[in-house]
């Protein structure tokens, strides 16, 4: 492995999200949803801030959304991330419902557009964690 | 509670701003809040409260500055201390509290930070979403910027008007960071990028320093040296939404309702208004803050801050010190402490008035917003 890939941040396993990461380390991406009102959430959180209800169930997303808005870095702010400047935040809308901050991969930065139809692709970083990451539906989305 | 009128900002304390190899964050805040005492003509005896902004995690070698160590090595012993935990922008709330409920006499306001030196900054942090690369403030409101771009149809030519406008006043300010650094549009145009869609003039100033004010009633004021300086407006909201699930990053922000909330409170409309301090972390703050005020139509900013309507000159100046983008980062005290002094009429060459063929301002609208349009709060100054 790449030793400075190795020192990119991981995930901070909390008591909170540790389901969420061990989904994804499954290639499984859940959200919570609500028994009580049905309002699916992310992040993981012990009740629901619509009901207040703590009953919630572990729903499977399909993996579609659409690009909410993206931005382009082109300064690495940790040293890790030198190498794959121009690199592409996004926040992706599930079609479940949860938005999620991730990247925008399998495409170059420029062809990243808002409300962009995007799927999941998991990134395996080491052993212990996958992270969801999104590409275009279509390598020629636009 | 209507605080209209009844409490005024008595004293603003300055400190060295730039690169200061030689300083912590703790000698700002502490030279800051004496200057600050100093200059509303009172005495450390009279200080019985004391706020502090959120402190940044301390460079190497630095104590973790707290509001009790500060207090210590200004020799006070006030009745009430507090510090916000990140960035929620309620100090003027809680003050105002403080001195209503009979807490307080006088109350210190102080922001420091040694951002230049330290390990942690505003623009460099690792929360849930660094394992996506998303490592600084700048990211995130880059995020709000595009989908505003998407929504609205502004860019970065509305942003380089607000950036070329407050460099402007920061040459006429000796004490700006970045007088004497002219920028044209080209300069703008040509800076590269950091977080697309922002590029370097788009984003604040990093820099050492400090700020602070001394807040009292209005009939304390009138006792002391400087015009009386009222809080005729007040206002605050708070999304509360991370921009991960944020659905207001292209407003209307936390800013609509705490800029109605101040205006109500003052009895004012925005054609009142002369001139604006608006909280400035980023060039797109300036114009979703002012938009979501009301001063325009969403997306109509490109031709709002047409005409040099904010630089010098203009019909409404907005951030006369230079601001956030070219005089200092002071969080909301760089803001607020640069309408307090217009309104003293203390601003020298950038004085509003003749001297800058401006209003003589008796109004001064100032903002305040913390985390990514998160929190938000209004201040409406107002000289008596």
């Amino acid at each position: 492995m790449n030793p400075l890939a190795a020192s990119k941040p991981l995930p901070r396993i909390n008591p909170d999200n540790q389901p969420f990461w061990d989904y994804c380390r499954r290639h499984e991406l859940r959200f919570q949803k609500c028994l009580a009102c049905g309002h699916t959430r992310f992040p993981a959180s012990i009740l629901c801030p619509r009901c207040y209800s703590r009953e919630a169930r572990w729903i499977l997303s399909e993996g579609q959304g659409t690009v909410y808005t993206y931005a382009v870095y082109h300064k690495a702010f940790h040293p890790a991330y030198a190498d794959e400047l121009p690199y592409v935040t996004a926040v992706v809308a599930l079609s479940e419902g949860p938005h999620l901050l991730t990247n925008i991969v399998g495409c170059l930065p420029k062809e990243v557009y808002c409300d962009m139809p995007v799927t999941l692709v998991w990134e395996d970083i080491d052993g212990s964690f996958s992270l969801p990451k999104f590409k275009p539906v279509r390598q020629d989305a636009r | 509670m209507n605080f209209k009128d009844r409490y005024a900002i008595v004293g603003i304390g300055y400190t060295p701003q730039g690169r200061f190899v030689d300083r912590t964050a703790m000698s700002f805040h502490v030279e800051a809040s004496a200057n600050a005492i100093m200059d509303a003509g009172l005495d450390r005896k009279d200080i019985d409260g004391l706020m502090c902004y959120r402190q940044f995690s301390p460079k190497p070698g630095e104590e973790e500055v707290t509001p009790y160590d500060v207090a210590e090595r200004l020799g006070l012993t006030p009745t009430m201390l507090s510090q916000e935990a990140n960035c929620a922008r309620s100090h003027l709330h809680h003050a105002l509290g403080a001195l209503e409920a009979g807490l307080c006499k006088y109350v210190v306001l102080s922001y420091a930070d040694t951002s230049l030196l330290g390990t942690n900054s505003a623009f460099q942090y690792y929360d849930d979403k660094a394992v996506f690369g998303q490592l600084a403030t700048v990211g995130e409101y880059a995020l709000a910027a595009q989908r505003a771009m998407h929504t609205q149809g502004t860019g970065p030519e509305t942003w380089r008007k607000i950036a070329v406008s407050q460099r402007k006043w920061a040459h006429l300010n000796p004490a700006a960071i970045m007088h004497q650094r002219p920028m044209t549009d080209k300069d703008y145009d040509d800076a590269p990028y950091i977080v697309e869609p922002f590029r370097l003039p788009d984003c604040c100033l990093m820099n050492d320093g400090g700020r602070a004010c001394v807040i009292t009633s209005v009939e304390r004021a009138r006792d002391l040296k400087h015009p009386v300086v009222a809080i005729t407006g007040l206002g605050q909201h708070n999304s509360s939404r991370d921009i991960q699930t944020s659905t207001i990053m292209d407003g209307p922000s936390g800013a609509k309702i705490s800029g109605e909330t101040a205006f109500r409170m003052a009895g004012i409309a925005k054609e009142d208004v002369d001139a604006c301090q608006i909280y400035d972390c980023f060039t797109y703050t300036v114009e979703l803050t002012l938009q979501d005020y009301g001063f325009f139509g969403p997306g109509e900013g490109k031709d709002w801050f047409d005409h040099g309507r904010i630089a010098p000159g203009g019909s409404l100046p907005v951030n006369t010190s230079g601001g956030l983008l070219s005089e200092g980062y002071f969080m909301g005290l760089t803001p607020l402490s640069e309408a307090v002094m217009q309104l003293m009429g203390r601003c020298g060459k950038r004085q509003l008035g003749p001297e800058t063929g401006t209003r003589t301002p008796e109004i001064i609208l100032c903002s305040d917003n913390g985390g990514v349009f998160q929190t938000h709060a209004t201040a409406i100054l107002r000289r008596l």
